[in-house]
């Protein structure tokens, strides 16, 4: 098997996105990989105008101290686009992600609901695993 | 010439406080057609709400079940761009079957260009997902219905973002040529000129990205210089316009430096790929200015109908002939490429 390298992880500042990125540093730091953190922009981040980079690095910075984990370890990768083409493009160059990390829910999503279900899209299209981070 | 468009259908009930998606568009895109006076010229059809059968052409059923049960649930937010209804289920069904009447209309005719006024857009809807304020693929179906009788249809895309569910979805079709102008950084991220379509239908899929900025000569030169030799070899026996305003300079989506009298040339350009009269559909897409939605769509249809109207100047001068050059070169490089692994068996 391929060692694990680089892991993605879908983040949006949710809850769930958080509890995903806990995840991928606990992993990150047994197998000592590299972690990406991929962030979309879509069509209404442009249309409001707004600029979520500050608040993701800030989220991240909170992120690592609390995991122990090394900031030089972890990338921030904000791209055009939906949660889900955005993580499934992170498999390719230059991110080339070995394994993609989500959380169950994204921000605003309905408890329970298929439609739009980034994590049950990226299981059926992914072509490397893909890790669906349950909140507790 | 005559113009055929879909009938007035009651949207209003596609709506989300504060999102540019919105009924006032329709009402501008409407206006337009007043601007036009085209009086007995303007034929109108519909309402026609787009059949399962029809909508299985481009959708997966589990999709169009799912849509179905989450709008009479009452909707919500799919995505974080795009919503739904308790009312969008049905007016996507009629978005969708919009482009089918009115291309009906066009074959009964045998003349007239077809305008298809509808919300929401579809050109990023994919197979088994909305998403980018999109719920169905209203060109796709439309193309998909052409290419079941045989058809070979040619799609141009001038919305400022790329068309992502329309490329996905004819992405190994030979039958159709589906060819893209968009800015790019953009959402959705796709787009690339590499992106040349399936092993079927190597090079079937052209895209043209454009950087912030570049104007209406630029976009002209990507459509006569990369698209038009293929258009030509393809030789469509229709043409489908996925026809989004949002390129247009005072759009608040992207940063395109589009004028009406951009989009007055390039209804003229899309007319002359067309083999003969009642081969031509014009498919509403983005545009979220809605002044600048108004003049463009008349300017558009004025200029496909051979109509006289005042429009703004055609643009020139912006940013992006080196992006020309360099989608030329790796378009080419990517198709000498992808010929050579399917000849060994190895692209897919
Ligand atoms: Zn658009």
């Amino acid at each position: 098997m391929k060692t694990l390298e680089t892991i993605a992880v879908g983040f949006d500042d949710s809850p769930d996105s958080r509890a995903a990125v806990r995840w991928a540093f606990s992993l990150a730091s047994r197998v000592e990989a590299n972690v990406v953190i991929v962030h979309a922009v879509g069509l209404m981040d442009r249309f409001e105008g707004r600029d979520d980079a500050p608040a993701i690095e800030e989220s991240l910075h909170r992120l690592c101290d609390d995991c122990d984990f090394e900031r030089e370890r972890v990338r921030v990768h904000i791209s055009n686009g939906d949660a889900c083409s955005v993580l499934l493009r992170a498999v390719d160059d230059p991110i080339a992600a070995d394994l993609l990390v989500v959380g169950s829910r994204g921000q605003g999503k309905h408890p329970g609901l298929l439609l739009g279900s980034t994590s049950l899209e990226l299981a059926e299209h992914a072509s490397v695993p893909v890790v669906i981070v349950p909140t507790l | 010439m005559m113009l055929i468009a879909n009938a007035p259908y009651d949207d209003a009930g596609h709506e989300e406080s504060g999102h540019p998606e919105r009924p006032d568009r329709m009402s501008a895109a409407r206006g337009a057609l007043d601007d036009l006076h085209l009086a007995e010229d303007l034929r109108e059809v519909g309402p026609y709400l787009a059949s399962r059968s029809e909508l299985m052409r481009v959708h997966a059923g589990t999709y169009l079940d799912e849509l179905g049960a989450f709008c009479y649930a009452g909707g919500g937010d799919i995505d974080v761009d795009t919503y739904a209804t308790y009312d969008s289920w049905l007016i996507a069904q009629n978005a969708a079957g919009a482009g089918l009447a009115v291309i009906g209309e066009l074959e009964r005719l045998q003349d007239g260009v077809g305008f298809v006024a509808t919300r929401p857009p579809g050109h990023h809807a994919l197979r088994d997902r909305g998403m980018g304020f999109c719920l169905l693929n209203n060109i796709a179906i439309a193309a998909a219905s052409l290419t079941a009788k045989g058809e070979r249809v040619l799609i141009v895309d001038w919305d400022v973002h790329h068309g992502n569910g329309t490329q996905s979805i004819f992405w190994d079709n030979p039958d159709v040529l589906y060819v893209s102008t968009h800015q790019s950084p953009l959402f959705p991220g796709s787009g690339a000129p590499y992106e040349i379509g399936g092993m079927k239908a190597l090079g079937r899929t052209i895209n043209i990205p454009l950087p912030a900025g570049a104007t209406g000569d630029v976009l002209r030169r990507g459509l006569a210089e990369i698209a038009t030799p293929v258009i030509d070899d393809f030789a469509p026996t229709w043409v489908l316009v996925s026809a989004g305003f949002d390129s247009h300079r005072d759009d608040p989506m992207a940063d395109l430096a589009l004028t009406s009298g951009d989009f007055a040339l390039l209804g003229r350009s899309v007319a002359q790929f067309a083999p003969r009269r009642g081969r031509l559909a014009f498919f509403l897409e983005g545009g979220y200015n809605l002044g600048a939605l108004r003049t463009s769509v008349a300017a558009t249809l004025a200029s496909a109908l051979d109509e006289s109207i005042e429009f703004e100047r055609p643009s020139s001068g912006g940013p992006g002939m080196t992006t020309i050059d360099s989608t030329l070169e790796e378009r080419s490089v990517a198709l000498r490429i992808a010929h050579e692994a399917a000849a060994k068996g190895d692209y897919s």
